[in-house]
């Protein structure tokens, strides 16, 4: 039991300094998926057509190829071109556009849910359409896409396990460092998972809530 | 651009015949885990239902834990962290599995929802008219509920398609491992890589403007 105990705590070190660059990761890159989601999701509705076409395909694009394919053309490919990324940089900007296209449709579809008439009421009791977005259309379409923005979140924590593929050290590449030091892989990977169950878990619990109320409402 | 697009012709005859045959990996890949997924997804999904409270509570254990790890996670458990148990995995067996173990947790709370969104009044009418509780699942429920869970069934197909790329960090010999190699040994990364991605966009393009379909016609005759 307690050699047990001792290699949980020799291989938990690493694993757990991998677990703040995870979380490091995971909130830049949400940070930059919800600026970008919002910014193309307000655009979409009154951007000139081209602008509108970019940003459908940009959503395209970003929405139907996986994501360790766009972190590899950042880190790799663009390396290549003669620009260097470094591997947290590439990690971030590759997770951040591939969430923001994800958010451009949640909040479209969060947009596109509140009632024409609430923007026509703000704007004739003599608001700018700009303060009628942000104090009549956006506080509603917070209520709308809490719920599919914490999915999001929650997949985006997990999906930064990929960016071990780049060096970026995170809890899979402090993980995969392990193994060749020490060779306890089945302990290793069991932890890595634990661990980010324990990350995901609070979130996972946070959305519920959300979907809960969400419900209420209706 | 002419200079960057000239390499394509140029190493053709040598990417393809490899690319080819990793796509194919690719699709068995995505194949088998979703139907690995949909299998037990539907089983948990009936789980969640049970009125055997240990039943439920593992079900429901499992989806929790399946939503909250990283697919890679169970790649690199399944792959690596089997051996020193003695059981070693092939590849694309390893792959499979995890991937598909993973995405049952999200198909079982696809059919749950699907399931819950009929009106329960149905399966009573459906029993009063005589039906037993199996005809009435097979030709009331089903039906319906097929039709609701049909656009997030595919969505997970094409979050699946997608997801096969990690599996080329064990090294199943899938497209994303393809190209990866083809890049160290041509030193052209960003080329090899933005045809793998342009490969799994065909693959994944089509499925989603299939389910965009579904969605919209959905919402119709829902109103």
């Amino acid at each position: 039991m307690e050699a047990f105990l001792q290699k949980i705590y020799t291989l938990g070190g690493p694993l757990l300094l991998g677990a703040v660059t995870t979380v490091e990761i995971t909130v830049l890159s949400f940070i930059a998926a919800v600026v970008i989601g919002l910014l193309f999701a307000l655009l979409k509705l009154g951007a000139p057509r081209p602008f509108v076409w970019l940003i459908n395909i940009y959503v395209e694009v970003f929405r139907n190829t996986p994501v360790l394919a766009q972190v590899f053309i950042i880190y790799f490919g663009l390396a290549y071109s003669g620009i260097k990324v470094a591997s947290l940089s590439a990690a971030i900007i590759g997770l951040g556009l591939n969430g923001g296209a994800v958010l451009t449709e949640v909040f479209r579809a969060g947009l596109s849910a509140i009632h024409r008439g609430q923007r026509e009421a703000a704007l004739s009791v003599g608001m700018t359409p700009w303060t009628s977005i942000r104090f009549i259309i956006l506080p509603q379409t917070w209520r709308i896409t809490l719920p599919p923005i914490g999915n999001y979140a929650i997949a985006l924590l997990k999906d930064t396990a990929v960016v071990s593929a780049i060096a970026a050290p995170e809890i899979m590449f402090y993980a995969r460092n392990l193994v060749t030091s020490t060779f306890e892989t089945t302990y290793i990977y069991i932890l890595a998972a634990l661990l980010y169950f324990a990350l995901s878990f609070p979130l996972a619990r946070l959305v519920d809530h959300f979907e809960k109320r969400q419900r209420a409402w209706q | 651009m002419i200079e960057f697009l000239s390499v394509y012709p140029e190493n053709w005859a040598s990417w393809w015949p490899q690319i080819q045959a990793a796509m194919w990996v690719t699709v068995k890949l995505t194949a088998c885990a979703f139907a690995l997924a949909a299998v037990v997804g539907m089983l948990l999904a009936v789980g969640k239902l049970s009125k055997t409270r240990a039943i439920r509570a593992f079900c429901t254990g499992y989806i929790e834990v399946a939503r909250g790890v990283p697919a890679l996670a169970v790649l690199f458990l399944l792959y690596y962290g089997l051996v020193p148990t003695g059981l070693v995995l092939d590849a694309f067996v390893a792959g499979f599995i995890g991937l598909g173990l993973s995405a049952a947790g999200y198909i079982a709370e696809v059919f749950r929802a699907g399931i819950e969104a009929i009106h329960k009044g149905q399966r009573e009418a459906a029993l009063s008219v005589g039906m037993t509780p199996m005809t009435s699942f097979r030709y009331i429920i089903l039906p319906q509920a097929l039709r609701i869970i049909l656009a997030p069934l595919l969505n997970m197909l094409i979050i699946l398609l997608k997801d096969t790329s990690i599996c080329s960090l064990i090294s199943t010999p899938e497209l994303m491992l393809r190209a990866k190699d083809l890049a160290m040994m041509s030193f052209l990364p960003m080329h090899l890589f933005l045809l793998a991605a342009v490969l799994y966009f065909l693959m994944s393009w089509p499925l989603s403007i299939m389910t965009r379909r579904i969605e919209i016609r959905m919402r119709r005759s829902t109103g």
